[in-house]
């Protein structure tokens, strides 16, 4: 072997290890999300966040890192069954890491931390809601993610057998992606609904910043389904139907999903008809983002 | 982290994998950001518990803005401010107009939430001018959260 060829292959080789890395990081932060959002509207958290002591904030990163440490060694982040202390020691620190950057610009976007926020209150808010983040992110692969050669061979033979008997029409896939998105955008965000955190956060934001929610939701929604190798992905990838493009399946979902969101809202009194429109889209766009997060987690599931 | 998948990713690395891998490079940048982050935080904490001076109570006060004329009622905007170090809970604010010696109007409200150094603004609503008379705006009361 040239040395030139030893040298491009080490260079594909790094490559690769950094797709892998990113890879995983993004896998863990779409588990943070699923796991944190709902904490995420609940405004007790904040307050708590508020008036936290530093020794409070202290012994809350030495108990998330005890739990994720307990979770990475068992079952966590690694397939093989024997984690290392060190090993677990190690990613425990970089699950704690991503909740804590996830929960950081979920605040700012949510406009709970400013640059008007008292740095304490701040730490304290970003502490505490990093706990499920971070708790989701070590549970990234545990709940979501199956073997992937195994799935894809078993989905491929089901579809195979499938479009042997009848084949599927593409109708169907699309409805069933509908209903799909539209149980798991009513599972995490029908508990959020009714509460006062949604015309709270609205009154807190402007356009800039809801601008910047529709992007977080659509990135999450993209993360999740595409780029986070979770369970059934290879599957999804087999499914067919108008859902099938990665662009189009994310915005797609993300309008069902705001749809769900408008319909929780006037369902809980939240908003009715002769509210004003700019009321109407932020009341939406804000829960519209916790709906995403739970549309792509159903589609999943299917 | 990342040898979470390396088993199945290629299955020709399956057996290298089991036995001990030198870290990669990407392993190792993003273990140091996730270290350099978490040492920040603490960091931070720290130095928050470890200068923190003796804290005073709260110490809400309330000022006053200048009168605006709106559909033929009087607002009177009013910032409500934390000057103390600790947070506050149920604020109440309380104004009173008094014209000839007697109150003929009061207001009322209350902020859940203070903490320290936080602002908040609102506003008190007459039907009658309180230019004419004499305006007395007070925080009347707060709880320990």
């Amino acid at each position: 072997m040239t040395l030139g060829s030893m040298k491009r292959r080490r260079k594909r080789q790094q490559r690769a290890n950094w797709t892998r890395e990113i890879e995983d990081m993004t896998r863990g932060a779409c588990g943070g999300f699923l796991f944190g959002v709902p904490l995420l509207y609940t405004m007790e958290v904040w307050w708590i966040g508020s008036t936290v002591s530093s020794p409070l904030m202290l012994l809350a990163i030495a108990t998330t890192w005890a739990i994720v440490f307990f979770l990475n060694r068992t079952e966590g982040f690694r397939r093989t069954a024997n984690v290392s202390f060190t090993d677990a020691a190690r990613d425990t620190i970089e699950t704690i890491a991503i909740g804590l950057v996830c929960t950081t610009i979920m605040l700012v976007i949510l406009r709970e931390v400013t640059l008007q926020t008292q740095l304490s209150e701040a730490l304290g808010k970003i502490i505490f809601e990093s706990v499920p983040f971070s708790i989701g992110v070590a549970l990234s692969n545990q709940f979501l993610s199956s073997s992937p050669d195994e799935d894809r061979s078993q989905s491929s033979q089901q579809n195979n057998a499938l479009q042997d008997e009848a084949p599927k029409p593409e109708i169907s896939g699309t409805f069933a992606d509908i209903g799909a998105t539209l149980i798991g955008a009513i599972i995490i965000a029908f508990s959020i609904a009714p509460t006062d955190e949604i015309p709270m956060l609205a009154a807190a934001t402007s356009e800039v910043w809801l601008l910047a929610t529709i992007a977080i939701s659509l990135l999450i929604s993209y993360g999740i389904v595409f780029e986070a190798n979770f369970a059934n992905k290879s599957k999804r990838q087999q499914q067919q139907g108008l859902f099938q493009s990665p662009l189009s399946e994310t915005i797609m979902s993300y309008l069902i999903s705001l749809v769900a969101a408008a319909m929780m809202l006037w369902f809980f009194q939240q908003l009715d008809f002769s509210d004003p429109a700019s009321m109407w889209l932020s009341y939406i766009l804000l829960l519209g983002l916790p709906a995403t997060v739970g549309g792509a987690a159903g589609r999943l599931a299917i | 982290m990342s040898n979470v998948h390396s088993d199945h990713d290629s299955p020709s690395e399956n057996s290298s994998s089991e036995t001990k891998q030198p870290r990669s490079l990407a392993e190792q940048a993003s273990f140091s950001i996730a270290v350099l982050m978490l040492a920040t935080l603490v960091g931070l904490v720290c130095y928050l518990w470890l200068g923190r001076r003796e804290q005073t109570s709260p110490n809400p006060v309330v000022i006053t803005k200048p009168i605006e004329e709106l559909s033929g009622q009087f607002h009177v905007p009013f910032e409500l401010m934390n000057q103390g170090d600790s947070t506050a809970a149920s604020v109440q604010v309380i104004a009173e107009l008094y014209i000839k010696g007697a109150v003929v109007e009061t207001g009322e409200q209350q902020i859940d939430f203070l903490s320290s150094h936080e602002t908040e603004s609102g506003a008190f609503i007459f039907s009658q001018d309180p230019r004419e008379g004499k305006l007395l705006v007070r925080v009347a009361s707060y709880k320990s959260p």
